[in-house]
């Protein structure tokens, strides 16, 4: 080779390198805690998540008027410093800290609360959690376009420091309501601003114990600590990445190699292991709740008939599913709500029962499957790909029905993003599903399916049902209350058979407790970003 | 002198040619052997849905279970049984290999026969047009279409057939894909094989007497290239083979519960982690993908090889 062609090819080489290294991926040092987290989360604006991995990120840049005790998961003061409760609970005013900032140091005051809650319920906002503030005055009317005048609404500033929320009717988890991520407060000046594009701006003005440092899609999420945060004396760390790993393998590769400190979503350990995981000390087990089920989409035929619907709830045997696949000795569930959740009576479910479920198959026109249309079932895929529990779960499914009902079904799966779009969207026949409470009482879980609730999808409208949760909110004799939830409950569950219970969630940590501290499992499966140390991190530093 | 005489100048001594082709590839005892072997094997898998003694969907409560009496190559998370599954694994694999090689052999053959045949400017059009298509970047295009043309074909199905075809979409555009994608190199060789043929004496001879371009094509042109052609078809195979199992490993390629030898390896693949690792649904897929691979390119090795030394005469 000529010279001057080698020093080319050499000069080539070297440019080639220096755009694959340097250009897309800059090297930065190790964060303090590393965080395997699922998937990348669907958005971070408060507004518009629903998953568990956005859940948990969230928190972290967006603070409530209370916030979750990452223990005991009770409500306890977050950017209210103390509120009072009047007209016999149905009006709350709430006391903000003096001198908060956001990150960027502009005051965060009453207004910033206010716009957040009206924003939540905007019908322009699309929230799927809008209905958490339907118990607020008009906020139903505003949220559904009966009124456009925001000043209606029973969410006012009274001054910079104070918010008056008038509620239709006392509702006893209304403090954990101000708690959960979808009603953080968030910027208003920028969001004016910049609209739906807000999420862009750097740096992000947040309002919680983090700030964004990067979001890069499919490769990490960095936060730093946020030094103007109210509470930022008792943040323990000042980097934490969450790393979107949708295999269980790699998830566990990863933490074996120590490139990640927690693994933390249940789903990423894998689950044919977990006899052998179970007895490993840094493996954490905990309750919380949460339901794995099946969504029906409820406005097509074969499924609009409830008889259907409840042909294949009867034909699927759980036991099989949690005793073989999930293996993590989750309880079978026939209902919507976990054991354990306060105030709850459980009503009767589908017991599976193969025989019952061919006849109500023939009695709805198809005896033993014939003219059945083939279906699709809905589940999302792990992010980067591997097989994620899902997965197997859907081949079970699949098998079971085709061996007990003869009926056809085919996998269709999708990225997170889309599937959940899709759900959104009533573009399904069968939806795979899951639930977690975001406060402790029944009424998380049912009033999901009341028909204006935007995380229904389902497409299934019962008057009846409606009737009976609203009834169930107003009436104040625990005992009575939760009689009309049950019965809510067993219209959902067995006679309209809207969705299949599969299982209750257990949650699952890897962390090694000598190195990590400070994470918590508790029943909301939420443990604060804040709180969590790394010891040998610490260490390290110091040399 | 009847009219066919000519032709048997180029075909001199034909039938000992070709009697001699297989004499010399019976010789080569690596590429013998594994023609012998794939014949077994693909008749053991056309077989196998009549003597399996499991079924390939069956649920079954033996999860995991290692090689063994009774289930030979193990079971997988679902305890369905790996060999089984495996073999409709295969005779997925080849399905997709002889589709594609089919396509390859009636377009691939055609196009350049034509194109070689008519020369000018009829040849510089197709032949531009295979440059354009080897252009793209071949798996990515099976890809694109198969993400972008599925859910609309397979409404257009069920409306105009049946459900049950147009669960059999994702099927057709594989088949249709990876055909569609193998033919190119074929076409380049026959129009070559085809220019240095239509100038010989007897295809000139030929046309003095009148002969149409058709028969000229059918009975003196493509039996000289056949040898060639079987040699590429038996490389195009495991190509196509390959490409298949490549999509299924990323989940693009047949659906659950269908298997196919790409989407097993897969499945093994993710069971690779540092606490206990099921060897058996990688090792034995994977050994057997890249046996049938190399069984085909030996084959085709050799039956190149047997052909040269002809030519070479």
């Amino acid at each position: 080779m000529s010279k001057p062609l080698r020093i080319f090819l050499q000069g080539l080489f070297i440019l080639a390198s220096g755009l694959t290294s340097g250009g897309c991926v800059r090297q930065q040092p190790r964060a303090d805690v590393v965080i395997v987290n699922g998937a990348d989360p669907e958005s971070l604006d408060p507004a518009i998540i629903t998953a568990l991995e956005d859940y948990r990120v969230v928190p972290a840049l967006f603070e409530g008027l209370t916030r979750i005790d990452p223990k005991t998961a009770v409500p306890i003061p977050g950017l209210a410093e103390n509120w009072e409760v009047r007209e016999e609970g149905t009006e709350y005013v709430f006391q903000l800290r003096p001198g908060l900032r956001w990150s960027t140091g502009e005051p965060l005051t009453a207004d910033d609360v206010v716009f957040s809650w009206l924003r939540l319920l905007d019908p322009l906002t699309a929230a799927d959690y809008a209905a958490q503030l339907f118990c607020v005055k008009n906020g139903e009317a505003f949220s559904t376009n009966g009124i456009t005048d925001a000043s209606k609404v029973g969410i006012h500033a009274l001054d910079r420091n104070r918010v008056r929320v008038q509620l239709n009717h006392p509702v006893p988890y209304f403090l954990d309501l101000c708690a959960s991520p979808t009603m953080a407060v968030v910027p208003r000046k920028v969001i004016e601003t910049h609209g739906d594009r807000w999420l862009q701006v750097r740096p992000l003005p947040s309002s919680g114990s983090h700030t964004l440092e990067v979001w890069r899609l499919n490769d990490k999420l960095r936060l730093r600590k946020n030094p103007l945060y109210w509470d930022a004396a008792n943040t323990v760390n000042s980097t934490v990445e969450f790393l979107p790993v949708g295999s269980p393998s790699t998830a566990l590769n990863l933490y074996e190699r120590g490139v990640v400190d927690i693994i933390w979503d249940k789903d990423l350990v894998p689950s044919e292991l977990l006899d052998d995981l179970k007895s490993r000390p840094d493996f954490h087990a905990f309750p919380y709740i949460g339901t794995y089920f099946v969504r029906f989409n409820t406005t097509h035929p074969p499924f609009n008939d409830p008889r259907v619907r409840q042909a294949l709830a009867l034909a699927v045997n759980k036991r099989r599913i949690v005793e073989r696949i999930i293996r993590g000795g989750e309880p079978v569930a026939h209902q919507l709500v976990p054991t354990g959740v306060a105030k709850h009576q459980a009503p009767d479910g589908l017991i599976p029962d193969p025989d019952a479920g061919r006849k109500l198959l023939a009695e709805a026109g198809f005896p033993q499957g014939k003219g059945f249309p083939v279906f699709q079932y809905l589940f999302d895929s792990a992010a980067g790909g591997g097989a994620k529990v899902h997965a197997k779960i859907a081949v079970e499914l699949q098998e079971m029905w085709r061996r007990e009902l003869g009926i056809r079904m085919e996998l269709r799966q999708l990225e997170k993003k889309v599937y959940l779009a899709a759900q959104n969207g009533l573009d399904y026949d069968l939806s795979r599903s899951s639930w977690l409470g975001d406060y402790n009482d029944p009424n998380t879980f049912l009033d999901l399916f009341l028909s204006n609730n935007g995380n229904n999808r389902t497409g299934w409208k019962n008057a009846r049902y409606d009737g009976l949760i609203h009834r169930a909110n107003l009436e104040r004799d625990d005992l009575q209350r939760s009689e009309l939830l049950r019965e809510a409950e067993s219209l959902l569950v067995r006679q309209e058979a809207v969705v299949i219970p599969l299982y209750f969630y257990l949650g699952f940590q890897f962390y090694d407790g000598n190195r990590i501290e400070g994470i918590h499992g508790n029943i909301l499966g939420m443990s604060a970003v804040r709180t969590i140390r790394n010891k040998a991190m610490e260490k390290g530093r110091d040399r | 002198m009847s009219e066919t005489q000519p032709a048997s100048e180029g075909m001199a001594g034909r039938e000992t040619g070709m009697s001699g082709v297989f004499k010399r590839f019976a010789s080569r005892r690596l590429a013998a052997t594994s023609a012998g072997l794939l014949a077994l094997f693909v008749w053991l898998v056309i077989l196998w849905p009549w003597i399996e003694p499991h079924h390939p969907y069956a649920l079954g409560d033996a999860q995991f279970a290692p090689p063994g009496g009774r289930h030979w190559g193990g079971t997988d998370v679902h305890g369905r049984d790996l060999l089984t599954r495996m073999m409709h694994g295969a005779s997925m694999s080849l399905m997709v290999g002889a589709a594609g090689a089919l396509v390859s052999l009636v377009i691939g053959v055609s196009w350049g026969a034509v194109a070689g045949y008519s020369g000018g400017r009829v040849d510089a059009l197709m032949m531009r047009g295979v440059d354009v298509l080897y252009s793209l970047p071949s798996i990515i295009f099976v890809v694109v279409l198969i993400t972008t043309l599925e859910s609309a074909l397979k409404q257009w199905f069920s409306k105009a057939f049946s459900t049950e075809f147009a669960a059999s979409t994702r099927f057709l555009l594989l088949f249709f894909g990876l055909g569609s994608v193998s033919w190119l190199t074929m076409a380049r060789i026959v129009r070559g094989q085809v220019l240095s043929l239509k100038n010989r004496s007897f295809v000139a001879a030929s046309r003095v007497l009148g002969a149409s371009h058709l028969h000229i094509l059918r009975h003196h042109i493509l039996p000289n290239v056949w040898g060639i052609v079987i040699v590429y078809l038996t490389l195009t195979v495991p190509s196509v083979v390959l490409y298949e199992s490549f999509l299924s490993f990323l989940g693009l390629g047949v659906q659950p519960p269908q298997a196919s030898l790409g989407s097993l390896i897969a499945e093994g693949a993710s069971q690779i982690n540092s606490v206990r690792i099921y060897w058996w649904l990688i090792a034995f897929p994977s050994a057997m993908l890249a046996s049938i691979l190399l069984a085909l390119s030996v084959v085709g090795d050799g039956l190149r090889e047997s052909l040269e030394v002809r030519n070479r005469e």
